[in-house]
């Protein structure tokens, strides 16, 4: 009907675009990471072609990351904040999404809509929000005073560990719940009419069904806000601010912000790169390995 | 077992307020309806079906949306401070404030022109390019094809500051031409934002699936008028839902502008906000990110009108809601 | 209107190994109403698809009115379709949407006017112009397709199941509605379907294809009494299969067929000079049953073994002494049926009705009793 040659022709405009400024770049990544430094200006100098790669940047980088030195400390850090933020998100989301797809009725668009509306509030804004209300003298530390469940109002917002895992859940659990919802919704809902016809309780028809089915949903979406947690250096910023809960985004951007050694820092990059590459890999397959279940 | 009776006790008393409307006889069955009562029964037993995920669920969503009330509420504050509310004032910090409002404060202002100046030129950019690139990839076969499926997957993935790194060392490094400035900003805005306009699109082409262009090739349109009258008109509420993704997008986007900045001039909203909550913010502040609510909120209003206007006259099943297709984040 | 002739040589399509239409050749003559009858996966939507353009055969020819149509892209065919979803534009109210195809060849505007209504009329939709396609029932979203598609005085119309989306009466309705139009127009209907109702109501002539081939082209009559192959005769109907030893011609040109190894019987219709293994099939309206011991020719003896009323008929599952089941289906005249569970009864297989398959394919999965 159309002819052959249309289809890549519409393509090829986008195709080059993200060859040329998604594909590329991550080769100059590469080519930072293992070429040289100008002994003169102290900036890189890319080796674009492997046979002149440098490897001794990468592997004072890869030397920093056993244990008991600096990265080890950050890297364990970064996955505890992660593992508690992406623990916290779940606690909350499921049972947000859980509700708004099994129970809520009348009120299930308005819910939606509410749970939308992060999403077109600025990630800085809500940051913004949450400093303003953690602040010393702000909402938080007065509501704590004023209950008698504090004496000294506690100091939020420099180097508290906890803040900054506060911080994460707030600002990451709303890209949780959307795909959460979509998983759950795409439950049919015959499949627990048919445990509790079979005599499950609402108890045994969750644990024994919903929750199961829902395993592939609540990997992806944790998936889905793992990674960029991982990346993510301004939340410890804004919150902490501190070196005591520095982040592994945060020693990337100091390396190129403030630091003298790019080529270390697109080490570390390369390196993040490969273990969130593993952490997708590992989602897609079991992802793969679900569906063919669930197909069988 | 307990639950069960639980809300059975509610159920009972909700289904009765129906029916005694006129009957003044029975005051027990009147007593038992009130709201009071109802309250009662629900409140003493808080595990009893779905009264936990109630809670936890409105909870939520008080959560999350009033700090951020809270900081609207001190862009009007008539004082200097965004933590101890000293009064109303409905413009001081918009534009009355001689030195300091956002309209006043060339930083600030500067911000904001920024931060549209770049959201405009991604819509413009991203939009088409990202509307083709879907059509060609959900029709084109073949290796090829599947390889650029898969790039294209990525920038979905890949967190900002991997992006963002990237980005930089390849301006800095490859394409020296190309300085950290706007140029940069846009380039680096369009490349996160094609991939969402791709599955946004791409998820309305296969709800249309080829019908359409099939009847109408059969009534002896060209494959230029299979285009431009069924396929493009069909693809527009999708084309919306970009539009306004890429806007909101671009206009949240903290990482990548801050990576290929070019200093101050480059300042866009989010980077100002950043570098201003560290210090002591004034609620200038405050208004300059409520200015970006109101401009997204009024955005997806009349967005939500245009999806509407335009699928009207389809039968539900056959459209993907706009909130569907704006949280294309479902893989 | 003249022409409308298609025919198809050595026409073939593969995906990747999968063989969807394997080598049809078919000759439908100009103003045919012609079907094309099969389950689904069986290939008939796909010669439909090829004839409409949307598909290009991997060999093999479409002529159309004597000129090679297999190269010729769908929008330069004198040939219309009216699809299974209708492909109504969702965004054109029913005015543009029959004025489509007219636009389409520049027409002028008023001649586009006169010819849309002229069409609406046809399919009594005239005042529906300003609807969109949502706001319209199915039955009449169907009529608008059809419209849309004569509107173009086409040689041919294709039609892919167009009724498959309606509930039963309105369907039965619209058969009667689809095949008097086809004789007002007189142009060729090529219509595919998989309810076999519908294609032995309608058609002048029927192809029942099986697995990318056709199995028998046949009129509806010829098709029904005379099926060619065991899927047909399986296909279409109830059909009482047995399997039989042949052993060629009697005197009276019957086939002598034996069943269960000592029950000859005398086949009168199909190949009468079979030998070996074959099938034997009767239709269940055609198998009688009479008292216990009744003599005779064809006859078996047999137990009742399920007697189902269906209203208009009483249906009688029989068990042969020679271990086969059939179906007898007596017509419910108002008189009392001597035959219940249980009644020993004889079993008379007339030779007029009995017909010797000697094809081997298989029978279609039996769906129950």
């Amino acid at each position: 009907m159309y002819p052959k040659w249309l289809w890549p022709v519409f393509a090829v405009p986008g195709v080059l675009w993200l060859i040329l400024l998604f594909l590329v770049p991550f080769y100059a990544v590469i080519g930072v990471a293992f070429g040289g430094i100008d002994p003169i200006f102290m900036n890189p100098v890319p080796s674009w072609n492997p046979a002149d790669w440098q490897y001794d940047s990468m592997i004072a980088t890869l030397k920093g990351f056993l244990p008991g030195n600096s990265y080890w400390t950050v890297l364990v850090r970064t996955t505890i904040y992660v593992a508690l933020a992406l623990a916290g998100s779940l606690a909350i989301g499921y049972p947000v999404a859980y509700y708004i797809s099994r129970h809520a009725k009348r009120s299930k668009g308005v819910l939606l809509a509410l749970l939308v509306l992060p999403f077109w509030v600025s990630y800085m804004m809500r940051m913004l929000a949450w400093v303003n209300l953690f602040s010393p003298n702000g909402y938080i530390n007065k509501f704590l005073v004023w209950t008698h469940l504090v004496t000294t109002p506690p100091d939020w917002l420099n180097g508290n560990p906890t803040s900054v895992v506060l911080g994460l859940i707030y600002g990451y659990v709303p890209y949780l719940i959307l795909p959460l919802l979509a998983a759950l919704d795409r439950i049919d809902r015959s499949v627990l009419e048919a445990a509790r016809d079979l005599g499950a309780s609402p108890a045994e028809a969750f644990y024994h069904v919903t929750l199961p089915l829902s395993k592939p949903g609540i990997l992806g979406a944790s998936v889905i806000i793992a990674l960029p947690m991982f990346g993510d250096y301004y939340t410890p910023n804004i919150v902490s601010g501190s070196p005591k809960t520095t982040m592994l985004g945060n020693q990337i951007d100091i390396y190129f912000h403030g630091g003298p050694q790019p080529s270390v820092g697109a080490s570390l990059t390369m390196l993040l790169s490969l273990f969130l590459a593993v952490l997708m890999a590992y989602y897609m397959i079991t992802i793969a390995r679900a569906q063919k279940e669930l197909q069988a | 077992m307990s639950a069960a009776s639980g809300s059975r006790a509610a159920k009972s008393g909700t289904g009765k307020s129906g029916t005694g409307e006129n009957g003044t006889g029975g005051r027990g069955r009147i007593a038992e309806r009130t709201f009071s009562h109802r309250l009662k029964v629900w409140i003493a037993n808080p595990w009893g079906h779905p009264r936990f995920l109630v809670i936890v669920a409105w909870a939520y969503v008080l959560i999350s949306i009033v700090p951020v009330i809270v900081a609207v509420q001190f862009s009007f504050n008539a004082g200097r401070s965004v933590t101890v509310w000293q009064g109303f004032d409905l413009t001081k910090w918009y534009f009355s404030e001689p030195a300091y409002s956002v309209w006043h404060d060339p930083r600030l202002q500067h911000a904001l022109f920024q931060s549209l100046k770049l959201a405009g030129l991604d819509m413009l950019i991203a939009t088409p390019l990202g509307v083709l690139l879907a059509i060609g990839l959900a029709r084109w076969r073949g290796p090829l094809a599947s390889a650029s499926n898969f790039i294209m997957l990525f920038p979905l993935v890949t967190p900002e500051l991997m992006m963002g790194v990237a980005l930089f060392l390849v301006f800095l490094n490859l394409f020296k031409f190309i300085p950290p400035s706007t140029t940069a900003q846009v380039l680096g805005h369009v490349t996160f934002s094609l991939s969402y306009v791709v599955v946004i699109v791409r998820g309305r082409l296969f709800s249309i699936g080829k019908q359409y262009e099939e009847a109408a090739a059969d009534l002896g349109a060209t494959p230029w008028e299979c285009l431009r009258l069924v396929l493009l008109p069909l693809l527009l509420p999708a084309i919306f839902s970009s539009l306004m993704m890429v806007f909101a997008i671009s206009i949240d986007d903290f990482v990548i502008s801050q990576w290929l900045s070019c200093g101050s001039d480059c300042d866009t909203v989010p980077i100002r906000v950043y570098s201003s909550t560290r210090g002591a913010p004034l609620p200038s502040i405050n208004a300059l990110a409520a200015i970006m609510v109101y401009m997204t909120l009024s955005a997806i209003g009349v967005a939500w009108l245009v999806h509407k206007f335009m699928t009207r006259g389809e039968r539900p099943e056959g459209r993907g809601g706009m909130m569907q297709n704006m949280g294309g984040f479902d893989m | 209107m003249a022409g409308g002739a298609v025919e198809l040589i050595d026409l073939n399509k593969l995906y990747g190994t999968m063989r969807a239409v394997d080598n049809i050749n078919l000759h439908i003559p100009g103003g045919e109403f012609f079907s094309l009858l099969g389950s689904s996966g069986c290939g008939k939507t796909t010669t439909l698809r090829m004839i409409a353009g949307f598909e290009q055969p991997t060999s093999g020819h479409i002529i159309l009115d004597g000129v090679d149509m297999t190269e010729t892209p769908p929008h330069k065919r004198h040939v219309n379709t009216v699809f299974q979803s209708y492909a109504l534009f969702p965004h054109l109210n029913v005015f543009d949407n029959v004025a489509f195809g007219l636009r389409r060849q520049k027409e002028t505007p008023e001649n586009v006017t006169r010819r849309v209504g002229e069409a609406l009329e046809l399919v009594q939709l005239t005042g529906f112009e300003k609807r969109k396609p949502a706001q319209m029932s199915g039955g009449q979203q169907q009529r608008v397709a059809l419209a849309r598609a004569l509107v173009l005085k086409p040689a041919v119309l294709l039609l892919d199941e167009p009724l498959g989306a309606l509930d039963a009466r309105l369907r039965k309705q619209l058969q009667v509605e689809l095949k008097t139009l086809q004789q007002q127009v007189g142009i060729t209907f090529v219509y595919v379907t998989h309810d076999q109702e519908e294609a032995l109501t309608m058609s002048d002539r029927i192809a029942i294809m099986s697995q990318g081939r056709i199995e028998q082209i046949a009129t509806p009559e010829e098709m029904y009494e005379n099926p060619a192959t065991v899927f047909v005769a399986d296909f279409l109907g109830v059909s009482n299969l047995m399997d039989g030893i042949a052993s060629g011609a009697d005197t009276g040109g019957r086939c002598k067929v034996k069943l269960g190894g000592t029950f000859e019987l005398a086949a009168g219709r199909g190949s009468a000079a079979a030998s070996g293994k074959t099938k034997i099939t009767i239709r269940p309206e055609r198998v009688r049953l009479e008292p216990k011991g009744s003599g005779g020719e064809n006859r078996i003896p047999g137990t009742v073994q399920r007697w189902v009323y269906l209203g208009n008929a009483v249906q009688l599952i029989v068990g042969l002494a020679t271990g086969d089941k059939i179906q007898a289906l007596m017509q419910n005249s108002g008189e009392e049926i001597p035959y219940r569970e249980g009644s020993e009864v004889a079993v008379h297989l007339p030779a007029t009705a009995l017909r010797v398959l000697t094809d081997t394919g298989v029978p279609l999965a039996s769906e129950g009793d």
